[in-house]
C-alpha cells in the first residue's frame, strides 16, 4: 500500500508543509541550505507536474554527497542543534527529490515533525509553538490525503478530521507536559553552537557602547520583588565591572578570583526574583548588592559581579536577596589597590594634569571627590546621547573640548581622575531602573536602561558607588532616561511611550509574556512539586509524581475510549433511536431483551404475553415510537416527550419471578 | 524474520479460532476481537518520539517537550481511531462461489456501516487474495475478493480478515472472522470433443420438454427463469406474474457421458465435460450429466449448471462438510 507512487497534488502538499516548517527556522538555517531545499523541491515538482519520476539514482547520489560535505565544511561536526537541524531539512529537500512512492513521503513527515521540535528547542515565543502546532496540523491532514486509497476526502474534511484528532490529542499532551518527572540539567551537554552573539552589555566598554544600547527597546530582564522595591536612587543592577584601561577601552580583568570580601549590610534587605532574558555572557544582573541567591552554579566574583560557568543562553529565574547599602572593614589588598589605580602611562596629559591640580587642593578623599563632581555641575556639561566622536586622547577631548557625552563618558573620566589621584576606582556597567509594570506588578529592565557608574575605594568604609550621570542629569537616576535627555533626541520608540493607551497596551502584552515565561517556559521540577502540593498530596517525590503521572494518563485514556467509540454510536445523534434504545435496554434490565429482527409492535406484543402488567405501558410507547419514526402525519406526541415518558418508565422486576415460576410450572 | 512473522500469524490465528470459536454471518465486530500493532512507519515514529522528548528534556525546553508530547498523544490517539475504524462495522459474505481452475474466486463481501462516521481503506483479506473500499457514514459497500484457484477441487477457507491502517498508516489493527468461505472450482473448460447429439442415449421420442422454440402457452412463475420470457403484458394488465412456456424443438435430452470419453485421463474428461456443459447451456439445450457416482437429471438454466460445475469440481474429492 505504501509503495503506490505518488501523485503530483500529494508532493504539493508536503512540500507546502515542509516550507512552512523550515519557515521557522529562516533566521537560523544558512542560506544555501534553505535554496537547496527549495532548488530540489522545486525540481521535483516541475518533473511530477509533466508526469515523470524522480531523477536517475546516480544525480541524487551525487547532490547528497556533495550538500553533505558543504554541511560538514561549514560547521565541521554533525553533531549540535544548529548543525544537526541543517543536517535534516537537508535531508528532507533530498527526499523529496528523490520521492517515488508514498513511503518516501512518510519519512518526510517524520523530518517536519522533529524540524518543528528543534525549531522550538530554540524559541520560545507562544507565537511559534502556536504556529508549529499549525504546522503539524496541517502535515497530520496532508498524511491523511495519502493514506486513503480510494477517493480521497477533500481538504477540508481532512482538516476537519485532522484536527479532530489533534484535539482528543491535547488533554493528553497537557497531562504528559504536567507530570512528566523534569530533570534539574541536561541528560548530557550538547557542543555549543557558538554562533550567537552576546545582546545587551558586553565585557568591554568604549565611549558609545552604552549610548547604542540605549536606544534599545529590548527586554533585558523583568524583576518581582517579594519586599517593597528599593528607590529609584538606589535601583542599580550590577553587572561586569571594568578595571583595565587602555586610553579608550575599559576591560574586565582576565582573572578575577571567586572570593568575595564579606560586606556588612547597612539598610533593609531586598527579596525578588528575576527573571533573565538570554544574553549569552555568563554574568546575571543582579540589584547592588547580591548577598544571596538560590542559583547553586552561581558564584560571586572579587568585584561583586554574580557569575555561573556557561553563559546564560535560556531564560532563568533566580531568587535572589540584596542590600542596597553595605560596608566592609577589611581593607583592600596591595594587588587590587594597585589594579585599580593603574593608568597608561602615555595619554589624556590634561586629564592628568587636572587630577594633580585638583589633588594638591583637596588632600582629603572625600573633599576630592565632591570637587570633581562640582566640576561637572558648574561647568558646561551636558547629557546627551548624540556625543560627538572623540579621537586620540579621548578623556582630554570629552573633559576639556566636546564636554557632552553619555553616562559612559562621565563614569570613564571620573574614574580616571579618580585613579590620578591615586583612589583605587573601577567602572561598573549594568542597568539602573526599570518601568513598574502596574498591572502585573513586576518591573520590566530594558537595553535602554544600561548604564555605567563608578566605585571608589574609601578606606574605612569599603567600596562606594558615585555615579557622576547623577550630578550632570539627576533626572536620570530619579526618572530613567526619557526624562533626562531633551525631546529633540534620537531616542528609541519614543512616540508610543508617550502615548499612555498604547503604553498601557504594551505593558499588558508584556504581563501575559512575563506570565507564559513564569507558568511555560520556566516549569520545572519545583513547579512540579508545588503542583502536586496543591494537589493535596503529601511530601511530594519524583515516586509519586509519576503515580499521579499514572493516574491522570489512565482517566484521560479511559475519556479517551469513551470519546473514540461514542462517535461510533449508530444512536448518537438520534434522539428518538436513543430513547428507544432506552427503553428496550431497560426491558432488557427485566429479563426481556429486544431480538435482533423484532420490530417495535412484535417486541411489545411479546412483552405483554410475558409481563402483562407492563403490557399497556410499553405497547403505548412502542406505538408512539413507530408513529415518531415513521408516520408521514405528524405525531400527536412529540419526540422530547416521548423521551420524558421513556424516561419516567420504571418497569419492576417483581413479577419476572412470578413469570419465571410460572413458566416453570 | 518472515518465517517469524509468518509462525506468529498463524499461531494468532489458530488462537482467535479457539478464543471466539464460529461465527454465524453477518457478523458485528466487536472490540473483543480486534488486535492492533504498529506497522513499520509506525516503529519508525516511535524511534522519532523518543528522540524528540531526549532532546526536549535534554535542552530543558519546556515548548520542546510539549510538541513531543502532542505527538506522542497523536500517535496514542489515533491508535484508537485506527481500532475504532473497524468497531461496529457488519460484515457479510456470500460464503459460496465458483471458479474455474486457473481462474479467480470471487467472493463478495457487504460492509454495513451504521456509524455516523466514515470508515475509510477497510481491506477484507483472504489467503493472498485482499480487497480495499470505504464505507462512509451510514451506508454499504460491497467489495469482491478474488481468490487465485489454480487446481479443480474444493478451496475451503476457515476465516478471513478484516484490517485497517487508517487514519496515518502508523498502526495496522485487524481481526479474524470466523467463517468458512467454499470456492467449488470447476476444471477449466478444455476439449477438442463436438457436442453429443440431443438423445444420444437417451429415448429418441419427442419429449414435452421446455424449449424456447416454439410459444406453447402461459405457466406460472417460478423463479429461475429467463427474464426474456416473463409475460411482462400479463403482468401489467394486473394478474399473475406468468411466463411465456415455449417448446423446443431439440427438447429432447442430452446426455453428457463421463462413459463416452474413454481414453482419456481422469482430468481431460472433467475438462471436456465442463466445456460440454457449457456449450450446452449457451445454446440453450436440455441436459443431463452423467459422471461415476453422480448422475444430474437433465434440465437447464443456472441453477442446473451450477450443479454439474460442481458436481465436476467436486468429483473424487471428499464434498465439504
Amino acid at each position: 500500500m505504501s509503495s503506490r507512487a505518488v501523485s503530483y497534488e500529494q508532493l504539493a502538499g508536503i512540500s507546502a508543509c515542509l516550507a512552512l516548517a523550515l519557515l521557522a527556522h529562516l533566521g537560523s538555517l544558512p542560506v544555501w541550505v534553505l535554496v537547496t531545499v527549495a532548488v530540489s523541491g522545486g525540481i521535483r515538482l516541475l518533473l511530477a507536474r509533466r508526469g515523470r519520476t524522480a531523477p536517475p539514482r546516480a544525480v541524487r547520489l551525487v547532490i547528497a554527497l556533495l550538500a553533505g560535505t558543504l554541511l560538514f565544511l561549514q560547521f565541521r561536526t554533525f553533531n549540535g542543534l544548529a548543525a544537526g537541524t541543517a543536517l535534516l531539512a537537508l535531508m528532507a529537500g533530498l527526499k523529496l527529490l528523490e520521492t517515488d512512492t508514498q513511503r518516501d513521503i512518510y519519512v518526510i513527515t517524520l523530518i517536519i515533525y522533529f524540524l518543528s521540535v528543534a525549531a522550538l528547542l530554540e524559541g520560545d515565543s507562544f507565537w511559534l509553538l502556536a504556529y508549529l502546532i499549525g504546522v503539524c496540523w496541517l502535515t497530520t491532514a496532508t498524511l491523511l490525503r495519502l493514506t486513503s486509497t480510494l477517493p480521497a476526502p477533500d481538504w477540508r474534511r481532512s482538516l476537519t478530521y485532522a484536527g479532530r484528532i489533534l484535539s482528543q490529542a491535547l488533554p493528553l499532551a497537557l497531562v504528559f507536559w504536567l507530570f512528566f518527572p523534569r530533570f534539574a540539567g541536561p541528560l548530557w551537554h550538547m557542543p555549543d553552537d557558538g554562533g550567537t552573539a552576546g545582546s545587551g552589555l558586553s565585557d568591554t566598554m568604549s565611549p558609545g557602547d552604552i549610548t547604542e544600547l540605549a536606544l534599545s527597546d529590548e527586554i533585558a530582564f523583568r524583576v518581582r520583588f517579594a519586599t517593597a522595591p528599593p528607590p529609584p536612587q538606589e535601583r542599580y543592577w550590577r553587572g561586569p565591572v571594568m578595571h583595565n584601561f587602555d586610553g579608550h577601552t575599559w576591560r574586565r580583568a582576565k582573572f578575577t578570583s571567586m572570593t568575595a570580601a564579606a560586606l556588612q549590610p547597612q539598610g533593609p534587605a531586598y527579596r525578588y526574583t528575576l527573571s533573565l532574558e538570554p544574553h549569552q555572557h555568563n554574568w546575571i544582573f543582579a540589584l547592588d548588592w547580591p548577598s544571596h541567591w538560590d542559583l547553586p552554579r552561581a558564584a560571586l566574583t572579587s568585584d561583586y559581579t554574580l557569575v555561573q560557568p556557561d553563559p546564560v543562553s535560556r531564560p532563568i529565574d533566580i531568587a535572589a536577596t540584596s542590600y542596597t547599602r553595605v560596608q566592609s572593614s577589611d581593607p583592600l589588598s596591595t594587588r587590587m589597590r594597585q589594579r585599580d589605580t593603574e593608568l597608561p602611562p602615555h595619554g589624556n596629559p590634561r586629564t592628568a594634569q587636572l587630577a594633580q591640580t585638583l589633588r594638591g587642593e583637596h588632600p582629603d578623599d572625600m573633599d576630592y571627590v565632591r570637587a570633581v563632581l562640582n566640576l561637572f555641575t558648574q561647568q558646561e556639561f551636558y547629557y546627551t546621547l548624540t556625543p560627538p566622536k572623540l579621537a586620540g586622547d579621548s578623556v582630554d577631548k570629552f573633559l576639556f573640548e566636546t564636554k557632552r557625552g553619555f553616562c559612559e563618558h562621565y563614569a570613564s573620566a571620573f574614574a580616571i581622575l579618580m585613579r590620578a589621584a591615586g583612589i583605587p576606582a573601577r567602572v561598573v556597567t549594568g542597568y539602573q531602573g526599570g518601568a513598574l509594570n502596574r498591572f502585573a506588578d513586576y518591573w520590566i529592565v530594558r537595553q535602554s536602561d544600561a548604564h555605567a557608574w563608578t566605585e571608589i575605594w574609601i578606606d574605612g568604609h569599603g567600596w562606594l558607588r558615585i555615579d557622576p550621570t547623577s550630578a550632570i542629569a539627576p533626572s536620570r537616576v530619579q526618572h530613567g532616561l526619557n526624562d533626562a535627555v531633551s525631546a529633540d533626541e534620537p531616542l528609541g520608540s519614543r512616540w508610543h511611550r508617550r502615548t499612555p493607551w498604547l503604553a498601557d497596551a504594551r505593558l499588558r502584552l508584556d504581563a501575559l509574556r512575563q506570565l507564559w515565561r513564569e507558568r511555560i517556559l520556566l516549569f520545572d521540577q519545583d513547579s512540579q512539586q508545588k503542583l502536586l502540593e496543591w494537589l493535596n498530596i503529601p511530601e511530594p517525590d519524583g515516586q509519586k509524581l509519576v503515580m499521579v503521572l499514572t493516574v491522570a494518563l489512565t482517566l484521560v485514556l479511559t475519556w479517551l475510549t469513551w470519546a473514540v467509540r461514542r462517535e461510533i454510536d449508530p444512536v448518537r445523534k438520534e434522539p428518538l433511536l436513543r430513547a428507544y434504545s432506552r427503553l428496550c435496554a431497560k426491558l432488557a434490565g427485566v429479563g426481556i431483551p429486544r431480538l435482533m429482527h423484532e420490530g417495535a409492535e412484535d417486541y411489545a406484543a411479546r412483552v405483554a404475553q410475558r409481563r402483562p402488567d407492563l403490557g399497556p405501558a410499553v405497547t403505548a410507547l412502542c406505538r408512539h415510537y413507530c408513529i415518531l419514526r415513521y408516520a408521514a402525519a405528524p405525531a400527536r406526541i412529540s419526540l422530547g416527550q416521548f423521551d420524558a415518558a421513556v424516561r419516567a418508565f420504571r418497569p419492576s422486576s417483581k413479577q419476572r419471578q412470578h413469570a419465571g415460576a410460572r413458566a416453570d410450572r | 524474520m518472515a518465517t517469524l512473522r509468518q509462525a506468529a500469524t498463524d499461531k494468532l490465528r489458530a488462537w482467535t479460532a479457539r478464543r471466539h470459536g464460529r461465527d454465524s454471518l453477518p457478523v458485528t465486530i466487536n472490540r473483543r476481537r480486534v488486535y492492533i500493532l504498529p506497522t513499520r512507519f509506525g516503529i519508525m515514529l516511535a524511534f522519532m518520539l523518543t528522540a524528540m522528548l531526549i532532546a526536549g528534556l535534554n535542552y530543558n525546553s519546556n515548548l520542546g517537550l510539549a510538541f513531543a508530547f502532542l505527538m506522542v498523544s497523536i500517535a496514542l490517539v489515533t491508535m484508537h481511531h485506527c481500532n475504532r475504524n473497524l468497531l461496529a462495522l457488519q460484515v457479510d459474505v456470500t460464503t459460496e462461489a465458483d471458479a474455474f481452475a486457473g481462474g479467480e474466486a470471487g467472493f463478495e463481501f457487504m460492509l454495513r456501516n451504521e456509524a455516523n462516521v466514515d470508515r475509510r481503506d477497510v481491506e477484507i483479506r483472504c489467503m493472498n487474495a485482499a480487497g480495499m473500499r470505504s464505507v462512509l457514514a451510514r451506508s454499504s459497500e460491497s467489495v469482491r475478493v478474488a481468490i487465485p484457484v489454480p487446481r479443480r477441487g474444493v478451496v475451503r477457507l476457515d476465516q478471513f480478515e478484516l484490517r485497517t491502517r487508517y487514519p496515518f498508516g502508523w498502526f495496522h489493527a485487524w481481526t479474524y472472522v470466523q467463517a468458512s468461505l467454499t470456492a467449488y472450482v470447476a476444471p477449466s473448460p478444455k476439449g477438442d470433443r463436438a457436442l453429443p447429439a440431443a438423445g444420444g442415449t437417451g429415448s429418441a421420442l419427442r419429449s414435452e420438454t421446455r424449449g424456447d422454440e416454439d410459444f406453447a402457452g402461459l405457466r406460472a412463475y417460478e423463479p429461475g427463469v429467463p427474464l426474456k420470457h416473463m409475460a411482462w403484458k400479463v403482468l401489467a394488465r394486473g394478474g399473475e406474474a406468468a411466463v411465456r412456456s415455449y417448446t423446443s424443438l431439440a427438447a429432447q435430452p442430452e446426455w453428457l457421458e463421463w462413459s463416452s470419453l474413454a481414453g482419456q485421463d481422469t482430468e481431460a474428461r472433467l475438462s471436456q465435460l465442463c466445456l460440454w456443459v457449457l456449450e450446452s447451456e449457451a445454446a440453450q439445450r436440455v441436459f443431463g450429466l452423467r459422471i461415476p457416482g453422480r448422475e444430474i437429471p437433465p434440465a437447464r438454466g443456472p441453477a442446473h449448471r451450477f450443479a454439474c460445475l460442481r458436481a465436476l469440481a467436486t468429483y473424487a474429492i471428499a464434498e465439504p462438510r
